[in-house]
């Protein structure tokens, strides 16, 4: 009885199931931009819209839905329908977000095993500059000032728990446990601002948004936190070559709320990996100075996975601010 | 200066080119709109439009997404006056004195007033940009937290000496804002406050809902509430063009309110909102009948309508100067520049003369454009009002949710606004003034995050305000406003608004309870 009714069941259903994942996708879909219009996720978001399009030959659309650093837009794709029709553009912070959710122990936005990793689509190490008015030269010369004078010079970063908070902790922490003033502000631009007007010393920038002020002579780069050095600024050495044994990398990557079907995450990834061949998507990365580091299927999902535990651990040793 | 008229040539070459002034045109007449619109504000519209632009070149982006900033300015004095709506949140303040002339049928000067004050701030303001930038983007970076906190501390001082009516009622209402502003993630700590698990007020409670709550809906309910409606106003043709006295008292608090708005524009972070509400305060203080202000004084929109336009080109400098955004609107307008390759720093004048004197000059032309296009349509807007209510205000209702859902596609913001429609209900019932609520809640995180920023520089030491020149200006500055206004209190009967504000306002109830 039970094994006809399943069959009768398969027999029902299983048709219409194949072709609807055949035939995905067959209506738009939306890509979830959790930050406002402008920002790194976003100018990411818009070229690889279009190429994705030509890949798939459905609409692409691209929604800001910002708030609370990212939380809202993130959280608004873990719940929404698992069908591959929503899907996220999710930065190095959607890690980070439910680590520090779990520190102050309330209840997380959202948490990382309710997404699966489409795809990584960039991912650039920032880089430590210090203001051109600053004395050092070099990461050593920094370093040897900051054993001396501990917990008296200033870093900037875009927000605490935040995307440059984390490295600068992880330098200071390699680097034998330096102490430093820290001045969070609300974002990449007024950090950058801060380090400029000499109300900080250092901060660990984006290169897209260090770039054009290390051009005009207005900061000092001393060191990047990739593997290797940058392609655009070949003269900076890494943290690993110094002697400092820390990696980190601002990237994006491509979501889709957990429990999207098998099928659907294939098609989603093969799709985007033939949309970072797009000549158009590359040529518009490298406008914003940010290249396309592509990292696809498990590979990605792994990749993360390794990055998350790592950041996991610097929240827990940065632990709670207590504001005094 | 032969060069930078040689300058201003190129610009002009470009700007006058047709797809140019195409754009310009375009971004001012959408901008007009997106000012209009309760709630869309000119951040709201360039981030919509922003995707549009990735097609066009980096000139004409530009030049439409300036538009839509200071076209949205001119936009939003329009509900203002009219219905007493915030089209932004820089126009709280005109719809105080706006809304007023407009019952007392003076809606067409009010409106060719603010228009007219707005192109004249707009077209100054930019003569600034163009030949101060340099030297004032960097005067700009020197503000940092400890700077900031002192102007805003100032800043607090002034107004609550300058407030109109009851001092008690105002300071009640001016910490019910900042107490609202404290909503939302500490941004030292990381820590959430009062977010009742809501995620949305993660990021605090924003100011368009509240001000539309507060000035627009407040104000249908009351409208409601009376027992006979009140008569529709019909315009006189006459009664559509400023008299020669209302022109007189504008003149001054323009040009103020130009200067105010350009520098407070300048400074990284600070937004226009201030410099319309520091203008107002200004103006109410220089003004030989401060009585007036409440009940419909010319100057009160004739200030705030020119510091806000005038603040968008302010804003400008650090941007085009340095590369560094003064607020969130020019870091959308920066990123629209860098999806064409041009990276916005300090080399940006020099790399890119035709982006920059294009830009300029076609600041120029789009200021001609809004003000062609506003005089005549204050015709328009004001037979609006003849409207019956009955189908007016639930139209304005629509708008106002439809406008405050746009800006975060959120529908606790709706909540937010109609939460604070009712308690501006009852405030006003009461006779509070509802505007130190809004600027509460705008001052509030701002001070709060500069004076814990400027004490985690120091590592917890308040001599960091004393020692940098700036700061410690400002700050006495600041005490010697304070100890000017507690004088009337030990020598009675020397305080203006006890002999005019407060006392006029008390006999106007008398007169019609």
């Amino acid at each position: 009885m039970t094994i006809r009714l399943l069959i009768a069941l398969v027999t029902l259903l299983g048709p219409g199931m194949v072709q609807a994942q055949e035939t995905y996708p067959t209506r738009p879909i939306t890509v979830v931009v959790p930050f406002p219009p402008g920002g790194i996720a976003d100018l990411t978001a818009r070229p690889l819209a279009p190429a994705l399009e030509r890949v798939l030959k459905q609409p692409v659309v691209v929604a800001n839905k910002a708030g609370a650093a990212g939380a809202v837009g993130m959280q608004s794709v873990a719940i929404a329908k698992p069908d591959g029709y929503t899907l996220l553009i999710g930065l190095v912070s959607i890690s980070i977000i439910p680590e520090v959710d779990a520190l102050f122990a309330r209840t997380p936005a959202y948490t990382r095993d309710q997404f699966v990793g489409i795809a990584r689509l960039n991912a650039d190490p920032p880089i430590l500059v210090v203001g051109v008015e600053t004395p050092w030269k070099s990461v050593k010369e920094l370093v040897d000032d900051l054993k001396k004078r501990p917990g008296e010079v200033t870093y900037s970063s875009s927000g605490v728990y935040g995307a440059s908070h984390v490295p600068m902790e992880m330098f200071l922490h390699a680097a034998g446990g330096l102490r430093m003033r820290h001045l969070p502000t609300t974002g990449g631009a007024p950090a950058m601002t801060a380090v400029l007007g000499g109300h900080a010393a250092m901060w660990a920038s984006p290169p897209a948004v260090a770039s054009p002020h290390l051009k005009a002579g207005k900061i000092r780069a001393l060191a990047t936190w990739g593997a290797t050095r940058l392609a655009a600024f070949p003269d900076v050495p890494t943290m690993k070559e110094l002697g400092h044994d820390v990696e980190y990398y601002l990237w994006a990557g491509l979501f889709a709320p957990k429990g999207v079907p098998t099928s659907v995450v294939k098609a989603l990834r093969d799709a985007t990996r033939q949309a970072v061949q797009d000549p158009e998507f590359r040529n518009a990365m490298e406008k914003v100075h940010t290249p396309i580091a592509h990292l696809g299927g498990d590979e990605f999902s792994a990749w993360w996975e390794r990055d998350a535990q790592k950041l996991a651990g610097v929240i827990k040793r940065i632990g709670r601010i207590e504001s005094k | 200066m032969v060069e930078t008229l040689q300058n201003l040539h190129l610009g002009f070459s470009i700007a006058l080119t047709p797809s140019v002034l195409l754009y310009a045109f375009a971004g001012c007449v959408i901008g007009t709109l997106v000012g209009m619109l309760p709630g869309v504000g000119p951040l709201a519209g360039i981030s919509l439009l922003l995707p549009a632009t990735f097609g066009l070149n980096a000139t004409t982006a530009i030049v439409l997404l300036a538009g839509i900033y200071y076209g949205a300015m001119y936009g939003g004095s329009t509900t203002s006056i009219l219905m007493r709506i915030p089209g932004e949140a820089a126009s709280v303040m005109t719809c105080i004195d706006g809304y007023e002339m407009t019952k007392k049928g003076r809606a067409g000067p009010a409106l060719a007033i603010a228009a007219v004050g707005s192109y004249i701030a707009g077209t100054l303001s930019v003569v600034g940009l163009m030949f101060l930038a340099p030297p004032l983007a960097s005067f700009a970076l020197r503000f940092g937290p400890p700077e900031y906190s002192a102007l805003l501390i100032l800043g607090l001082l002034v107004l609550a000496y300058m407030s109109s009516g009851s001092m008690p009622k105002a300071l009640v209402m001016a910490a019910l804002g900042l107490l609202l502003g404290m909503i939302g993630i500490d941004t030292m700590t990381g820590f959430f406050r009062f977010h009742y698990g809501l995620v949305e007020l993660g990021d605090g409670i924003g100011v368009v809902p509240v001000a539309v709550g507060l000035f627009g809906i407040s104000e249908i309910l009351l409208t409601a509430g009376q027992p006979v409606p009140p008569a529709v106003h019909k315009p006189r043709l006459r009664e559509l063009l400023p008299s020669r006295q209302e022109w007189r008292d504008s003149a001054a608090p323009i040009g103020r309110g130009t200067i105010l708005g350009f520098l407070i524009g300048i400074i990284p972070g600070s937004a226009h909102i201030i410099s319309s509400f520091v203008s107002y305060a200004l103006e109410r203080r220089l003004s030989k009948r401060p009585e007036r202000f409440g009940h419909g004084a010319v100057e009160g929109v004739a200030g705030p309508e020119s510091a806000n336009n005038s603040a968008t080109s302010g804003a400008f400098v650090p941007m085009l100067a340095l590369g560094v955004p003064s607020g969130p609107i020019p870091a959308v307008m920066m990123a629209a520049m860098m999806v064409h390759g041009i990276s916005p720093g300090p080399l940006l004048i020099k790399q890119q003369p035709e982006l920059f004197w294009g830009f300029i000059a076609s600041m120029y032309v789009g200021n001609v454009v809004l003000l062609i296009l506003n005089l005549p349509l204050v015709g328009l807007f004001v037979n609006l009002l003849r409207i019956p209510y009955p189908f007016l205000y639930p139209a304005i209702l629509a708008f106002c949710v439809l406008g405050v859902y746009a800006v975060n596609q959120s529908v606790v913001d709706i909540w937010i606004m109609t939460a604070m429609g009712a308690l501006g209900y009852l405030l006003r019932k009461f006779d509070f003034e509802t505007a130190p609520i809004v600027l509460g809640l705008v001052l509030a995180p701002m001070l709060e995050m500069s004076f814990r920023q400027s004490l985690a520089m120091s590592s917890g030491s308040y001599a960091i305000f004393f020692n940098r020149p700036i700061a410690a200006t400002m700050l006495f500055v600041a005490v010697a406003l304070m100890l000017l206004s507690l004088r009337p209190l030990i020598s009675r009967g020397k305080d203006w608004r006890r002999s005019v504000g407060l006392e006029e306002k008390r006999a106007l109830r008398e007169e019609n309870p």
